[in-house]
Formats: C-alpha cells, sequence, structure tokens
C-alpha cells in the first residue's frame, strides 16, 4: 500500500469530504506542506518532468545536444551583436572588456528563459491535462510543479555553458565565490516562477484569455526589464522610471543572477566624459547580491503564497470548468 | 460497523456561464452579481456500502452516474452533502488516461501507475504481471501509438487492475473491447468481488449490473429513484425504460395487411373491438401489475354488425418493448368460432411464465382466414411483469440444478479427440 495515494487523494482517508470552501487553515497547511507533497509523490514527479524534458528532443535528430546547443547559440549571438555590431551605446569600454556586455546580458538571459518559458508553457498546464484532471485523482499542483522544474533543468543546461565558457576562456574571469549563492538562488528563482505558473495557470481554467493576455504581457516585461541594457548608463533619461523599475521583480532576478554569476567584477572605466559609466557593471557584484536577492526572495514568497492559495481555492472546480 | 463508503445528500452542481463576461462580473461584485445558473447533475444521493458489498448504478446517458462516479473517485467536489471512502480508492473512469503515445508500453506502464499514486520500484516489480494480463508480447516496447485501440485499452486495464484497493470504481469501461477482452475484465473484478473489495459500477447492461451487483442504484435526472437489491432495481428501471419506447404502439400496426375493400366499408359495418382489459384469473379484479408466475385474464369485448358477411377471429400478443412477441395466440389457431354482433372474448394465462418487463398488448382483429386485419388494438395499458429471481432470458422455464455422483460417460467410439482421454 502506498502511502502517497492516502495523503493526497479526497476521501481515501476516511474523513469526510464536504461540500464546503476550502478553510484558511487549509491553505496555510498546503502551503507549508508543498514539500512533503513532493516528497510523497516523489515518482511522479521524477516520471513526468523525465517525460516532460525527453519529449521535448525525442525524434529529433541531435536529441540532447539541442539543450546544450541552444545557449551556447545564444551566448555567441549576444556576444557578437552586442560587443560588436551595438558599441553605440558602450562607446568607452576597453576592448579586454568588450565581452563584459555579452556575459551580463546572457546572465539575464538565463533567468528571464526559464522564467518566460514557464509562463509561456505554463499557463495552460492545467486545461490541456483536462483529460488527467477529469479521470485520475492526482495532486493537480504537481502539472505546473512540472513545468517549472522542466525549466529549471533547461536552464541548468545554460549554466553548465555559462560556467565552461567563464572557465575555459578569456572571455571573463573566472566566477566567484558568489557561486555560494546558486543553490539560494535556484530555490528562490524556482518559488518566483512556481507562484506566477500556479496563479496563472489557475485564471486559465476559469477564463481563457489569460494565455493570450500571458503572452503580450510576457513581451512587454522582457524589454521593460534590464536584460538587453543597462539601468545606470542610461542615466538622467529614465530617473523618473526608476521606482518603477525597481517595483519590477524581474528586475531583482536578472540583478541577483548577475551578481552570483559574475562576481566580484568591477570594470575600470577611464573615460572621464562618462563617470556614469563607472557604476556599469561595479554594482553588479558581492554587495548587490543580499539586498536583490532578498527582494527577489520577498517576491518569490508572495507570488508563491498568492499563487497557490488561489489554485487550493480554486481547485475543486477544476473538473468541472477544464 | 462500519462502511466502506458512505455519503448523505450528495449533490454535484455545475455552474453554467452563458457569456466568460459574466464569470469576470461575478468577480469584479465579490459575489453579489450572480452571472451563471446552477446545473443540478446528482442530487440527493444517500449511499452506505459496507466492504464486499458492490453497487450497481444504471440509468438513462446523463441520469448522472459517471458525475456519481466522479464525486466518489475524487476527480471532482460535491456541491452539497458529504461522503468519506476507508481505504485505499482506485477508480478506473477511463482507461489509459494519461498514456503519452510517444512512450513505450513499458513506459506507459511506469507513467500511468504513478500517476495513480504508486511508486516506480511498486510498478517495476508489478510490470511482467501487468504485460502478461495485457498480452501484449514484444509490443510491450513499442510506442503506444502504433496500437490497435484494443491493445491501448488492454494496456490501461492491465495497470489499473494491478492496483489493489479496498474500493474500486469503475465506469462503463469494458463495454468497449472484443468479448474475449470483456471477459478478462468481469473475471478480474469478480477476484476483487471475492476478496471482499467494495465495488461502484456503472453500466448500460442490466445483465451485468445483476450479476456483479448485490444492490443498484436507478438515477433519473440527477436524482436517485430506487435503490436497494440488484434485481428489484433493475428490474424496475426495465420496466420504466420500455414504458418509454412510445413509437412502439405505432410499430404494432402495418404487420398484417387490411382486409382488401375495408375503405369502402360503412363504419357502422365494421368488425372492431370495443374495450380490452386484464384481471386476475377468476376474479373481477383489474390488474396490470404482476409479478412473474401469477395467473392472469385477458379480455377483448368485441362487436361485428355483419357476422355472416364478415367472419372475424381475434387474436392477441405479448409483446416487449423492442418488439420481440414473446408469445401469443388466436381464435383461428385454436379454433375458437366468434359468433353473434358481440361478446366478450377472455385469454386465460395461468402461472404466466414471462420474466419481468414491460408488455405490451396489442389485439389484432383478423378476417376468417387469419391473414388480413380489420383492426389493431392496442390494449390502453401495459403489463408491468416483476421477478424475483436471478433467471435470465424472456421466460421463466422450470429450471432446476442437482449434483450427483456420476462417473463420466465413456468415449464415444468416433467422438472428437478432445472429450477427456
Amino acid at each position: 500500500m502506498s502511502p502517497a495515494l492516502d495523503s493526497t487523494v479526497p476521501g481515501t482517508s476516511g474523513a469526510w469530504v464536504t461540500a464546503r470552501p476550502t478553510r484558511a487553515r487549509e491553505i496555510a497547511q498546503r502551503l507549508v506542506r508543498l514539500p512533503q507533497l513532493v516528497l510523497a509523490n516523489r515518482d511522479l514527479v521524477l516520471t513526468t518532468l523525465r517525460r516532460d524534458l525527453s519529449s521535448r528532443f525525442q525524434g529529433t535528430l541531435f536529441g540532447w545536444a539541442w539543450p546544450v546547443f541552444q545557449p551556447l547559440f545564444l551566448f555567441t549571438v549576444y556576444y557578437f551583436i552586442f560587443t560588436e555590431f551595438f558599441q553605440a551605446r558602450m562607446p568607452d569600454l576597453p576592448d579586454s572588456q568588450k565581452a563584459g556586455m555579452g556575459v551580463y546580458m546572457f546572465c539575464g538571459m538565463i533567468a528571464w528563459a526559464a522564467l518566460a518559458e514557464s509562463l509561456a508553457r505554463g499557463t495552460g498546464v492545467i486545461v490541456d491535462n483536462g483529460n488527467l484532471i477529469k479521470k485520475l485523482a492526482f495532486p493537480a499542483e504537481l502539472l505546473p510543479l512540472n513545468v517549472v522544474l522542466a525549466s529549471l533543468t533547461m536552464m541548468l543546461f545554460s549554466l553548465g555553458i555559462f560556467l565552461l565558457v567563464a572557465t575555459f576562456t578569456p572571455v571573463w574571469p573566472h566566477p566567484g565565490w558568489q557561486l555560494l549563492w546558486l543553490p539560494v538562488l535556484l530555490v528562490v528563482q524556482g518559488f518566483f516562477i512556481y507562484g506566477c505558473v500556479l496563479l496563472l495557470s489557475t485564471l486559465q481554467v476559469f477564463l481563457r484569455d489569460t494565455a493570450q493576455i500571458v503572452a503580450m504581457v510576457v513581451t512587454v516585461w522582457m524589454f521593460a526589464t534590464p536584460i538587453f541594457w543597462v539601468p545606470e548608463l542610461l542615466g538622467e533619461r529614465i530617473a523618473n522610471y526608476l521606482p518603477l523599475i525597481h517595483a519590477n521583480p524581474a528586475f531583482h532576478m536578472a540583478a541577483a543572477w548577475r551578481g552570483t554569476l559574475m562576481g566580484d567584477v568591477t570594470i575600470p572605466l577611464t573615460d572621464a566624459a562618462h563617470p556614469e559609466l563607472a557604476r556599469v557593471l561595479t554594482p553588479v557584484s558581492i554587495a548587490a547580491i543580499p539586498e536583490h536577492l532578498g527582494m527577489f526572495a520577498l517576491w518569490a514568497l508572495a507570488l508563491y503564497v498568492l499563487g497557490y492559495s488561489f489554485f487550493v481555492l480554486s481547485q475543486r472546480r477544476f473538473a468541472d470548468e477544464v | 460497523m462500519s462502511y466502506a463508503l458512505e455519503a448523505e445528500k450528495l449533490g454535484k452542481a455545475y455552474r453554467v456561464y452563458a457569456k466568460p463576461l459574466r464569470r469576470v462580473g461575478e468577480w469584479l461584485s465579490f459575489g453579489r452579481y450572480k452571472g451563471h445558473h446552477e446545473f443540478w447533475a446528482l442530487r440527493g444521493v444517500d449511499l452506505a456500502l459496507k466492504p464486499g458489498s458492490s453497487l450497481g448504478l444504471c440509468g438513462a446517458n446523463g441520469a448522472g452516474k459517471s458525475t456519481l462516479l466522479k464525486v466518489l473517485a475524487g476527480t471532482t467536489a460535491p456541491t452539497e452533502g458529504r461522503y468519506r471512502v476507508r481505504g485505499r480508492v482506485a477508480s478506473l473512469l477511463e482507461l489509459g488516461a494519461g498514456f503519452h503515445m510517444d512512450f513505450t508500453g513499458r513506459q506507459n506502464i511506469i507513467l500511468n501507475g504513478v500517476m495513480m499514486g504508486f511508486t516506480r520500484r511498486e510498478l517495476l516489480a508489478k510490470t511482467p504481471e501487468i504485460i502478461d494480463f495485457a498480452e501484449l508480447g514484444s509490443y510491450i516496447d513499442e510506442p503506444v501509438r502504433t496500437y490497435s485501440s484494443g491493445m491501448g485499452l488492454r494496456l490501461g486495464f492491465a495497470i489499473a487492475a494491478s492496483v489493489d484497493p479496498e474500493v474500486l470504481i469503475i465506469d462503463e469501461v469494458f463495454a468497449v473491447g472484443d468479448m474475449y477482452f470483456q471477459k478478462k475484465c468481469v473475471d478480474r473484478i469478480y477476484t476483487f468481488k471475492q476478496r471482499n473489495k467494495t465495488i461502484v459500477f456503472c453500466s448500460h447492461s442490466l445483465y451485468d449490473v445483476r450479476q456483479f451487483c448485490d444492490q443498484a442504484l436507478w438515477l433519473e435526472r440527477g436524482e436517485p429513484r430506487a435503490i436497494g437489491d440488484s434485481v428489484f432495481v433493475t428490474n424496475e428501471y426495465a420496466a420504466f425504460q420500455r414504458q418509454h419506447i412510445g413509437q412502439v404502439a405505432e410499430a404494432v400496426r402495418g404487420e398484417h395487411p387490411p382486409v382488401p375493400g375495408v375503405e369502402s366499408m360503412r363504419p357502422e359495418d365494421m368488425p372492431s373491438v370495443l374495450d380490452a382489459r386484464i384481471y386476475r384469473l377468476g376474479t373481477d379484479e383489474e390488474c396490470y401489475q404482476v409479478q412473474s408466475g401469477d395467473s392472469i385474464e385477458l379480455r377483448v369485448w368485441w362487436k361485428n354488425p355483419l357476422p355472416e358477411k364478415h367472419p372475424i377471429q381475434i387474436g392477441i400478443a405479448f409483446m416487449r418493448g423492442d418488439m420481440t412477441t414473446c408469445g401469443g395466440s388466436a381464435t383461428h389457431f385454436q379454433k375458437v368460432e366468434l359468433k353473434g354482433t358481440q361478446g366478450c372474448l377472455v385469454l386465460k394465462a395461468p402461472n404466466l411464465a414471462l420474466l419481468a418487463g414491460q408488455f405490451l398488448i396489442p389485439v389484432v382483429l383478423f378476417d376468417k382466414e387469419g391473414v388480413h386485419r380489420y383492426q389493431d388494438y392496442l390494449m390502453p395499458q401495459n403489463l408491468l411483469v416483476r421477478a424475483y429471481t436471478r433467471d435470465i432470458g424472456l421466460f421463466r422455464l422450470d429450471l432446476s440444478f442437482e449434483q450427483r455422483e456420476l462417473a463420466p460417460p465413456a468415449a464415444r467410439p468416433r467422438g472428437p479427440a478432445a472429450q477427456g482421454a
């Protein structure tokens, strides 16, 4: 007899299953017990994760070379485009540090890609698996979790590429001890994305317009987040928007990732005509990590609580709506 | 006594929104505006099943059978009332739900199994048994998309059947599939029953419900119409079902060609049936609901203004709702003459052997040879027969079992070789 079923499927424990709405206490319990749920259903989580990942590349010519090749390709593109072709924005970057911009963008892109991909795939995850929801009694929150874990796994490939490139090429100095933040950052990133996906996939059940809206918003959100641009460089022009930029959780996400991956890096900018450039990449270092990571973690917690609560409250109607 | 499954006033309503906008309106008004109407798919179901008992659900499409199963299986929440299940519950609402088409059968065993709450280790141990039951052989390592639908069903059932739950909830899953597969499923479900597991089962086959289940629940538009002994409930349901085949009355006509020239006859010259009723044999007590084995008589009042010119014969039949003529007789079969201008013909049916069902009784007024008809008359009320045995078929034959200590007979000299070596 598997212990997993008893704790997760309503009705099996011998307790009454009633029509009353879920109580706040029960929501709180579910919020806290997510790790236990995942542990109890670890075989389900791992099997579906494996299914999800391998079905992405099943039948392709290169198979598992793809998740390696994709970030490598992206990295190359950023490196060339932003260091060779778009020099205008950074005219005074010393030759030895040109690559810095490519790395800066790639770092932001790694984190952003995991988020954007999860939102794109995850919004419809409950509706798309309607047949499972209707026919099998299993913890449905594992469906969005699966999406998040899959994109985090893909992210690990990108991270691997990043570290390889950073270690074995002169493009960038070796990452520093800040890499120790990585596990924490991954967990925070996971909760952040999970909260978003829970919220949106639940909303999608009741309002099918959600997926359309998400597709639009994600595009806008990407350009509103300093992935391809450096807020400090824009100086006065964006001064009015700074509070807005700082209110963006993805800004803290990108900053935390950069701080962790790029390490203690200060770029010596010699041009006295642009003193503000001295600030370009220096904040991307140790001092900034706890601050950005802390903000990011707060956002993640808030979204997790909000998304999961919404999910738990609405869960009893899923089978009727999908 | 603790019950394996209990339900009290269980009900399920679906919300129907005419437009998505109404739902948004509901959200924005924090519930003060009601933009939906409720559709009750199920209401007022009380259940109490002891371990080892089995409940069959019958009812028309949309009567709420599947909804009840879904609620009990835990895939959807009740809207009112409550239920509880003791022990592990497994549901077979659909075979192969969650199969991944590009994966092999073997991978799908694990995938489907973990969805049902198994651990990987358990499934690996059960895999040979599952493959054996599904009879897939080497196909098990082929992608499921290459399977025939029958193979997919077999695999789905094999996985689900390997679950060893206390309570098994089965929608009509093996109505599909060939006879051989159905038999395997049925055998497997029987073993559940023998091991004191509780089964809730839904089927359109009343035969299956009667065979599997000691109790049955008849749902009608979401509400329980009858619950109790499965023989009783299925009989009630069958009777109801047949009553509703309204076009039957029309179909009764036209079986015999009309008498030539009947159109040009003056109405007052036409022979006709005036009335027809059923009584208990030898009494004046009218009755249309009897038990199998009761004795009844049918009385037919007729008139024939011109008996010399148009001699008549009368035929009476018992006809099941599906137009099967179950029995009947006619005056010309029995050399009975209908003399005079009017009379009352009595058909006696002692010890009625019909089994449960609703029977239409057409009375046909024939010409002398019994070939052409003057009139098709359908008895206004149908005969409802109830049976309290598990006999199957149309009639209760005088069947009984006996066991004897007899050696098998010697092989026939030229019989087939298979006759016990």
